[in-house]
């Protein structure tokens, strides 16, 4: 059943056919929303309020526009919100624990696990930050990312750039050590 | 390593899948399903189907050569095309003189699309940061909030209010600059 579908049956009534949407998405957006704020407190708190938010502004949803595309622009909008609350400067990436680990397991395929590069994430400015996630953790085009960050093209790219810049050196650096 | 090896590494790893609890995705539905106790969402929007386009008030008011606005979240420019969302965007539609000062504001039209805000006011220099005297108005056509300010040519910090939360246009930011000039001829 596709997204529209699934709305329709939504906005016909049914409020627990929203749990296929929230099946769907749910990883996605906790790969977006902890890359973003750097631990999973925060990005269960933004995920929570993005669903929430996207099921009551399920009626003004338009299908011209990808789903998906959708709920990541009120889910950065719910990331931004929370980065300033708790106004952190930096955010703090939490270890992996046990209970973590095993999650990972049950993942098809090999995962790459960089913990280095998680640190590294963290130290980035916000703005490259969301940029770089929006770009390869949600696989977003950079039309789409111009449309959630509000930010132009051109301007996208070269956050990305600079991100990559800006994490080959950090990580040079923890090499080194 | 190369740089190509090495951007080929970080896209592997930002695409790998993250920690999740079930207790947290449970939590989800569960205030889905009170939400919807207190009301089912409506359809207000065309679906399926487009909607009409968009009339770029911006590039009107430019094109008119009437005044010239320029919006900054601290060192990022903000878009000002249409579309985005979660970042306000403005454009001077006009100016009027306050007889009795002999002083000019221009009217700036103040834009912010968030399709989920439920309301929404804008805060800034020009009202004393009071969250209750300029509230935004929700175009029911385009989904996106909008207000008219009047202000002097100058530098105006801002920030929105969403919901109760004071949101800049940049991430990490405290709050907006908007910078009110008259157009070069």
């Amino acid at each position: 059943m596709t997204d529209r579908a699934i709305i329709h049956q939504v906005l016909a009534g049914d409020a627990e056919a929203f749990a296929r949407l929230v099946d769907r998405h749910y990883e996605r957006c906790a790969r977006v929303a902890f890359r973003i704020l750097g631990n999973r407190e925060d990005a269960e708190e933004a995920i929570q309020d993005t669903f929430l938010r996207a099921f009551r502004a399920l009626g003004s949803y338009e299908d011209r526009e990808r789903f998906s595309a959708w709920l990541t622009r009120i889910l950065v909008n719910q990331c931004r919100t929370v980065l300033s609350k708790v106004e952190r400067r930096e955010a703090v990436f939490s270890d992996l624990d046990v209970q973590d680990a095993e999650l990972y397991a049950d993942v098809e395929g090999s995962v790459e696990v960089w913990p280095d590069l998680e640190r590294a994430l963290a130290q980035l400015p916000p703005d490259q930050r969301e940029a770089i996630v929006l770009r390869y953790t949600d696989d977003l085009t950079y039309e789409e990312m111009a449309r959630v960050t509000g930010a132009g093209e051109s301007a996208l790219k070269m956050r990305v750039q600079r991100a990559f810049a800006r994490l080959r050196a950090l990580l040079q650096e923890v090499a080194s050590v | 390593m190369s740089e190509a090896e090495f951007e080929r590494r970080v896209e592997r790893a930002l695409r790998a899948p993250v920690p999740t609890s079930a207790r947290a995705k449970q939590a989800v539905m569960e205030r889905v399903r009170h939400a919807a106790r207190e009301g089912m969402p409506q359809r207000t929007a065309a679906f399926p189907g487009g909607r009409s386009a968009r009339h770029s008030i911006i590039g009107l008011a430019l094109a008119a050569g009437i005044g010239s606005i320029s919006a900054w979240s601290s060192f990022a420019p903000v878009a000002r095309s249409a579309g985005t969302t979660g970042v306000a965007t403005s454009s001077v539609i006009g100016d009027t003189v306050v007889n009795r000062f002999r002083d000019t504001l221009r009217l700036v039209r103040l834009i912010f699309d968030d399709p989920a805000a439920r309301q929404v006011a804008v805060v800034g220099d020009f009202n004393r940061w009071r969250g209750d005297a300029t509230p935004m108005q929700r175009d029911a056509r385009t989904g996106r909030w909008a207000v008219t300010l009047a202000l002097h040519d100058g530098e105006h910090r801002y920030a929105v209010v969403v919901d109760n939360t004071r949101r800049a246009g940049t991430a990490g930011h405290a709050y907006s600059l908007l910078r009110v000039a008259r157009a070069a001829n």
